[in-house]
Parts: structure tokens; C-alpha cells; sequence
């Protein structure tokens, strides 16, 4: 049974408050790349956080826009990749094959969204932060493009515990780590397919936005527009 | 041509077309006469070359041979390894094309390459060659591919009449 | 003697001396020259090793700059290598009577700058060692390569040129070879008389050997072509502002044969003054090159300039910040390659006085290929630099490690040249000793003039 996993974030209730991009690194293997690496522009996490100003002081107001893979139907850094490293599986996900890619980056180059990101450095974890590594997925290795996966870890776990237990997958059981971690609750996650999951019910929002929407990527990552304060 | 040679050397193009007319009144058939010179001479200057070229049909031989091989590779790879990239199709024109061209033109190039050693004579490492290395101070040699005996004696006079140095018979191949 | 041609009283022995003087025994200087080329040859692959090691990060690349000084210099070495091409194959086409003594030097630089070129796919990408996925070879890794990416095309497309050039080289090069064979002694006989592959000049072999050289030049050309404008469509192809434009592909072609025709220029300005070749080298050989250089400086000026103005015209948001940039952070390399490109050397190559100096017109071509290389470089970084989302925009600049590796690439192309100079006859004695003797002096009332005899525009020989 094949799904099609969407997110919905809702910019109203975001603080900006980092919470899912600290899940995202310890869930996925993510490394921290140090202050000097992150100045040069490389930063590793897979989730960022964008923050726009809008206004003068002292009537300035932060916009925080959280910025996850788009997970596009139409992703233009498939089509590039010389290697099949990143392709479109059966879920919609656009999946990454850390194996295969030979660190040409012209994928990374051709996301509009500059979601992708390319591991300039081996990364080591001092013990003992080797102990906190997830052992569901690889830790990758120098040379190789990494991006946010909806967690498809997670997403595979349920669907083995599922299909073991003879089941469909029921709404709100894959939780991706930013989604699970999400203080505000402004993130939220499902499948597009199922008719009566919570995601299908909010992406009537009228509020619905997508990013970078003319360029014709139809991602999958949906943003509901922010009606407090400063609209986006 | 192989067998019999007859060779002598000339100073510039008129003396060696002289040569060239002596060896047909022999009675020699044109095939039978060449040059080896510095320089290319005009097809009919001295002798003519009575042979077709026939290698520039490998050349499209090669492209057609290539376009497929192109064409196939693009193809074979969308149908064994049927990924979903971008929401375009599995199997895609348009790159099809361009690889397709790239590999018909590597073929037209190699067919070029390998037709025209064959018939220009290259590479015959193991034969011998008839040759005369003071052909690069300027001087014709003026071959006639001859009958050993008595057509080789007359051809051997005709060349000396004509002004040849060094005329001699020899044996290999023109 | 009705000959009189110019071949007759050349002194073939003197002229092939004259213009073999490269293939004289190595000097000290030789030797000096050859290994700071190969020391900085050394240093340029030592510190590629030191990446491959570390991982890119000792390069300045960052995000959203993937794409910096390495893809840069693989364009722009590509692009050097239409320098050949353009001078063999259509100056043999067009029967231009000035192009013999160029031939050689042009072909080696397209045949050695595509090698450099083609190594940079290799230095950049990410796990070099793992180049091979890119090759369509039987595995159990069910895969093969997708050939719906540029990067594929290029493969294709690169390595068909590079074996065509090879070819091209080796092919024009087998009478000079048996031209070398027949002059050599000792160990160097030997050698050519492998690679001349029997060839001695009989009528037969001429023959054929014309309708080869046709047929390559035929097929080179739409090779040449391709091959730039697939390397024009890995930034055409993609969703990057200021790279999505129908423009690159002849824009790229246009400025590989600028920039080619600048490289001939500078390489044959060496050639004849280290080795002495003035009286084959003439001013009218860089006369010639240098219209040629003029027109393509008029075209490049013309196709960026229609570029420009489309994109300024339309001030499309995502477009207008990458240009917008290069009146901003990059607007000192902006005005170099604008002032290299077109400001200096158009206006100066409209002048004969300019044109007929090798010093002047060397000049200018060093301007050109420092010009084209700032191009390729604005081509690249600031699109990357200025994208679509301002949140992420970073600056881009070259660490050490690039450097040594540019500079070693450069060094690489240069030792390649240098040893081929030496073992192989960098001119074209055949077409030369062809073209003299086809030429003869001709008497017009009291002027006398050259004449160039060509077969096939005759009336029939006398009977």
C-alpha cells in the first residue's frame, strides 16, 4: 500500500524556537559542524529555521519560516544526479541513497530551496556522543549530499510493525522527530492518500501557501500563512 | 601492388611525369604506376590513381553503427533501471537524442580511423615496403610494378632514358 | 623548368631542420623548464590528494556554493580546447592558405587542454574514488548511470571529443612522422618509424589521406559544437537564476572559440620565439588570428550583451538579484572581464598596427584568456551566491588548496606541450612543404604575384 506523506506547517504557531531542528540532529545522525565551519556556510542541519525581519525597530517583527526538504513530486534534483543517487520512491518521498552518490553536488545545486547538504568533512562524535547515534540510519561519510527524509526511518519502522501486525497504518502513528518535537504543535504530518487524516482535513485551510510555488516543483511541505501580526 | 618493383628517383615534377609517360608506352596499365614523393602530387601529374576510395562509406557505416549503440544505451538504461527522477518520464527523449549523437559521431570517427588505415596501406608492419628516403630532399620516386624478366629490363631502360637516378628493381610492395 | 614552384628551391633537408628545431636534444634550459612544470605539476596533485583525504571542506566551497573555482576552470579549460578545432578543421575546410604552420601547435592544444579539462569532473565531485558509478559497466549494484543528467552528457560528449582530437592530432601528424623518420637516427628512428605506420607519400596514400583529413574535419566540427554547448547546458538545464537561459549553449560556443583563439595565439607566440620560428610564423599568420580574435571579441560583446538585456529589460526578482550583484560584491571582476573581454581588445584588434605585432596582439590575448576566465567564474559563483532564497546567500572564494590545484592543472597542460614539442614535429612540415609547393610566382605586367595552384579548378592537364 503506497502513501503520500505531506507536512503542514502552521506559521501561526511558530516561536522559532529550534526545538525540531535540535530533534532532527539527534535523530539523524546529523553532526555539528562548529562555529568556524558554520561561518563558511556549512552549516549540516537537515531543518533550518529562517528568520526574517519585517519592519523598523521599534515596530520590527520576526517571521520564522521553518525550511524542511519540500519532498517535491517534481524534484529538480532528481533529474540531475549522474548516478540514480536520489530518486522518487514509491511513497512520493524523495529518497537519498548515501551508497551510490559520488559528490558531483549538482543536485544540491539545482534545489531552489537549498535544502540540501553536502558533507565537507569527515564528522567524528566524541565519546561519548558515539553512544547517541541511531543505528537505524548511517552516518555519512565525506563526500556525500544529505538532506531532511521526513524520517523515513520512522516511517519504515511503522510500516514493518504494521504489516506484521496485518494492519493499515493509522493516522498520526509515523511522527517525523521535528513533528513529534514541535512545542507549539505547528508542525504536522501525514498521508495525503488517506481521506480522513488529519493533514488532508488542514490543507483546506485557505491560509495554504507553497514555497517558490512558480518555479513548478509542487512540493509537498505545505505552509499555512501567518494571520497574527506581520502576514508573511 | 606487390612483386616486382621497378623504382628510380627524379628531380621535380616535370622529369618524373616524363618517366610517368615512358612506363605507359611500354606498353604498362596505369594501375601499375605510382609515385612516392614529400609532397602530394596532382592526381593525373604523374600517374593516376585508378583505384576508388571506398573507405568513407565506413564512415557512415560507423555513425549508423554508433547511433544505435547510443541509442540503445539510453534506452536500455531507462528500461532496465526504470527510477522515477522528477516527475518526468522513465523514458526521455530528448537525452536519448543527445547521447544517440555523441555516439554515432565517436563511430563515424573510429570507422574513419580504422577504414581508412586499411586502405591507405597503414600499418603494414610485416611487409615490405618499397621506399626511398632522399624522396624528403625533394626528389619523385617513380614505381612501376613489373613483370620480373623482360618487362622489368624495359622498364629499367625507360626510367634511365627518362633522366632517373639510381634506378633499380626491387621487391616488395608499392 | 616550368616548376618554379617555391618548393623547388626550398632546401626540404634545411627547412625540415628549421622547423624541427623542438625535436633537437633536450638542453639544461629544457630540462630546467620541464621540472618546475612537473614540481608545480607535483604540488598541484599533492595538495588534490590532501582533498581527497580531508574532504572539500579545505576548499571555499560552502552552501548554497557548491559549484566554485574547479567547475570554473573545467569550462574554461573546454573552452580553450575549440582553439584546435576551430583553427584545423575549418581553416583546412575553408582552404585558408595561411593556416600550415598553426595546424599542429592548435591541434596539440586542443588534444592536451581537453585532457586538463576533463580532469577537473574527476578533482571536484565529492568521493573521486568512487568516479566509476558514472560508467555503464555490468555491476551487481543494479544500477547504471542516469543518463538524463548533463553530467552524463558531458561524459559522452567529452570523451568523444577527446578520443575525435586524439585522432585528429595523431592522423595529421603520421606524414610529418614519416617525414621524421626518414631524417632521424638512433633510437628516435625507431620510434617514429612505429608511429608513422608505414606511411611514405605514395600517390595512393596522398590521396586517401586528404579524403580522411576532409572527413575528420567534417566530423570534428559538430563535435566541437556539441560538446561545448552540453557543458553550456549542465548551467542551462538547471533552476538556478541567471544559469536557466536558452542563451548557453551558443554563447558557450561562442566564447570556447574566443578563448581558444587567444590560447593558439599565446602558445604559438612561445613557440616561435624559444625556438626561432619567425620565418614560418609570420605576421600574417597573427594577422589572421587576430581578425579572428577581433570578430569573436564583437560576437561574445554581442551575445552578453543581449543576455544582459534581456534579464535587465524583464528585472525578474530571482534573476535581478544575481545581476544586481554584479554591480555589487563581484563588480570589480565584472568590470575586469568586461574591460578584458571586449573594452581593451575589440577596439585594439580593429587596428592592423595592433594585429601585425606578435608582442601586442600576445598582450591582448593575455587579456582575453583572463577576461574569459573571470567569465566562467561569474558564470558559476554569483548565481550560487545570490539564489533563490536571500536567507541562505554566502559568499564564495578560492582557499590555497584550489589554487595549487588550478595552478598544477596549468602546470599539467604545459609539461604536456613541452614533451610533446620535444619528441614530436610541433609544425606541420607536410602542410608547410605542400603549401610552397603549390605556390609559384607569377609575372602581371611589372608586378609579380603568388600564385596557389589547386586541383580540380584547372582546365585538364595538357594532353
Amino acid at each position: 500500500m503506497n502513501h503520500k506523506w505531506a507536512m503542514a506547517i502552521d506559521l501561526d504557531r511558530c516561536t522559532g524556537c529550534g526545538a525540531c531542528v535540535t530533534a532532527c540532529v539527534a535523530e539523524n545522525n546529523i553532526p555539528v559542524a562548529g562555529e568556524a565551519e558554520v561561518e563558511k556556510g556549512r552549516l549540516m542541519q537537515w531543518l533550518r529555521v529562517e528568520r526574517y525581519w519585517d519592519g523598523e525597530y521599534p515596530e520590527a517583527n520576526a517571521v520564522y519560516l521553518p525550511v524542511p526538504c519540500m519532498q517535491c513530486e517534481r524534484a529538480p534534483c532528481e533529474t540531475v544526479c549522474p548516478v540514480y543517487a536520489t530518486y522518487h520512491n514509491e511513497d512520493g518521498l524523495n529518497a537519498m541513497v548515501y551508497n551510490r552518490c559520488v559528490g558531483t553536488r549538482y543536485c544540491a545545486n539545482n534545489c531552489p530551496y537549498s535544502v540540501r547538504v553536502f558533507n565537507f568533512r569527515d564528522h567524528t562524535w566524541e565519546k561519548p556522543l558515539d553512544e547517541q547515534l541511531s543505528p537505524d540510519l548511517s552516518v555519512r561519510s565525506r563526500g556525500v549530499m544529505e538532506k531532511c527524509t521526513f524520517c523515513i526511518q520512522r516511517i519504515r519502522r511503522v510500516k514493518e510493525t504494521a504489516a506484521a501486525e496485518g494492519r493499515a497504518i493509522r493516522d498520526g502513528e509515523v511522527v517525523p522527530a521535528c513533528v513529534q518535537t514541535c512545542p507549539p504543535g505547528a508542525l504536522l504530518f501525514g498521508d495525503l492518500d488517506d481521506p480522513h487524516s488529519e493533514i488532508t482535513r488542514k490543507l483546506k485551510d485557505p491560509r495554504r501557501f507553497r514555497l517558490l510555488e512558480h518555479l513548478g516543483t509542487e512540493p509537498r511541505v505545505v505552509y499555512l500563512k501567518r494571520q497574527k501580526g506581520a502576514g508573511l | 601492388m606487390s612483386g616486382v618493383v621497378v623504382i628510380g628517383l627524379f628531380e621535380g615534377v616535370e622529369k618524373a611525369a616524363g618517366a610517368g609517360d615512358a612506363l605507359r608506352a611500354l606498353p604498362l596499365p596505369e594501375e601499375k604506376i605510382t609515385t612516392i614523393s614529400s609532397v602530394p602530387l596532382p592526381d593525373g601529374a604523374v600517374c593516376r590513381d585508378t583505384r576508388p576510395i571506398r573507405f568513407p562509406r565506413i564512415t557512415l557505416v560507423g555513425w549508423f553503427v554508433g547511433a544505435l549503440a547510443g541509442f540503445a544505451l539510453a534506452l536500455g538504461t531507462y528500461l532496465l533501471y526504470p527510477l522515477i527522477t522528477g516527475g518526468k518520464a522513465i523514458i526521455s527523449v530528448p537525452p536519448t537524442l543527445i547521447v544517440t549523437y555523441e555516439v554515432a559521431m565517436l563511430g563515424a570517427l573510429i570507422g574513419t580511423v580504422v577504414a581508412g588505415f586499411r586502405e591507405m596501406g597503414l600499418m603494414r608492419f610485416r611487409k615490405q615496403i618499397i621506399h626511398d628516403p632522399r624522396i624528403q630532399e625533394g626528389k619523385i620516386l617513380v614505381c612501376a610494378t613489373v613483370e620480373p624478366g623482360e618487362q622489368a629490363q624495359r622498364a629499367i631502360e625507360a626510367l634511365s632514358a627518362a633522366g632517373g637516378i639510381d634506378v633499380r628493381s626491387e621487391e616488395g610492395e608499392t | 623548368m616550368s616548376g618554379g614552384d617555391h618548393l623547388a628551391r626550398t632546401d626540404q633537408a634545411a627547412l625540415y631542420h628549421e622547423l624541427t628545431r623542438s625535436n633537437l636534444p633536450a638542453t639544461r634550459r629544457w630540462f630546467l623548464v620541464t621540472g618546475l612544470l612537473a614540481l608545480v605539476a607535483l604540488w598541484g596533485a599533492g595538495c588534490f590528494i590532501y582533498m581527497m583525504k580531508t574532504g572539500m571542506g579545505v576548499t571555499g566551497l560552502n552552501r548554497p556554493v557548491f559549484w566554485g573555482s574547479f567547475i570554473s576552470s573545467f569550462v574554461f579549460w573546454i573552452g580553450l580546447s575549440h582553439s584546435g578545432t576551430l583553427i584545423s578543421a575549418i581553416l583546412r575546410l575553408t582552404n585558408a592558405t595561411w593556416r600550415a604552420p598553426i595546424l599542429r601547435g592548435a591541434e596539440a592544444m586542443t588534444a592536451f587542454t581537453l585532457m586538463v579539462g576533463g580532469l577537473f569532473p574527476l578533482i571536484h565531485i565529492g568521493r573521486n574514488w568512487r568516479f566509476y558509478y558514472m560508467i555503464p559497466y555490468p555491476n551487481s549494484r543494479q544500477l547504471w548511470p542516469n543518463l538524463r543528467s548533463p553530467l552524463m552528457w558531458d561524459a559522452v560528449a567529452i570523451n568523444t571529443y577527446l578520443l575525435g582530437s586524439l585522432t585528429f592530432l595523431y592522423f595529421g601528424m603520421i606524414p610529418d612522422l614519416a617525414i621524421a623518420r626518414d631524417h632521424a637516427t638512433g633510437w628516435r628512428k625507431k620510434f617514429y618509424a612505429v608511429l608513422a605506420l608505414g606511411f611514405r607519400g605514395s600517390h595512393g596514400e596522398w590521396r586517401r589521406y586528404h579524403v580522411a583529413s576532409t572527413i575528420f574535419a567534417i566530423l570534428i566540427i559538430p563535435v566541437a559544437v556539441s560538446v561545448h554547448s552540453i557543458v553550456g547546458w549542465d548551467f542551462a538545464m538547471a533552476k538556478v537564476p541567471g544559469w536557466h537561459s536558452t542563451i548557453f549553449a551558443p554563447y558557450f560556443v561562442t566564447g570556447a572559440i574566443f578563448s581558444g583563439i587567444a590560447g593558439v595565439v599565446l602558445v604559438m607566440a612561445t613557440l616561435r620565439k624559444v625556438y626561432s620560428l619567425e620565418r614560418v610564423l609570420t605576421t600574417v599568420q597573427f594577422e589572421n588570428l587576430g581578425k579572428l580574435l577581433c570578430m569573436m571579441s564583437l560576437l561574445w560583446g554581442y551575445f552578453y550583451f543581449a543576455e544582459f538585456l534581456t534579464v535587465w529589460y524583464n528585472r525578474n526578482p530571482e534573476e535581478w538579484e544575481v545581476f544586481r550583484s554584479y554591480g555589487g560584491h563581484y563588480l570589480p571582476l565584472w568590470l575586469s572581464m568586461v574591460v578584458c573581454n571586449f573594452v581593451v581588445p575589440f577596439p585594439l584588434l580593429c587596428m592592423r598596427r595592433v594585429r601585425r605585432s606578435v608582442p601586442a596582439l600576445c598582450l591582448v590575448s593575455l587579456l582575453v584568456v583572463a577576461g574569459m576566465y573571470a567569465e566562467r567564474f561569474l558564470i558559476v559563483v554569483p548565481s550560487l551566491a545570490r539564489r533563490n532564497i536571500p536567507f541562505i546567500w554566502h559568499n564564495y572564494f578560492p582557499s590555497w588548496v584550489e589554487f595549487s590545484v588550478l595552478a598544477g592543472a596549468l602546470a599539467m597542460f604545459l609539461l604536456l606541450y613541452t614533451v610533446f614539442a620535444k619528441l614530436f614535429p610541433i609544425m606541420a612540415v607536410s602542410d608547410i612543404q605542400e603549401r610552397l609547393f603549390q605556390a609559384t610566382d607569377r609575372t602581371m605586367g611589372g608586378a609579380t604575384v603568388e600564385t596557389l595552384a589547386r586541383e580540380g579548378s584547372g582546365e585538364g592537364g595538357h594532353g
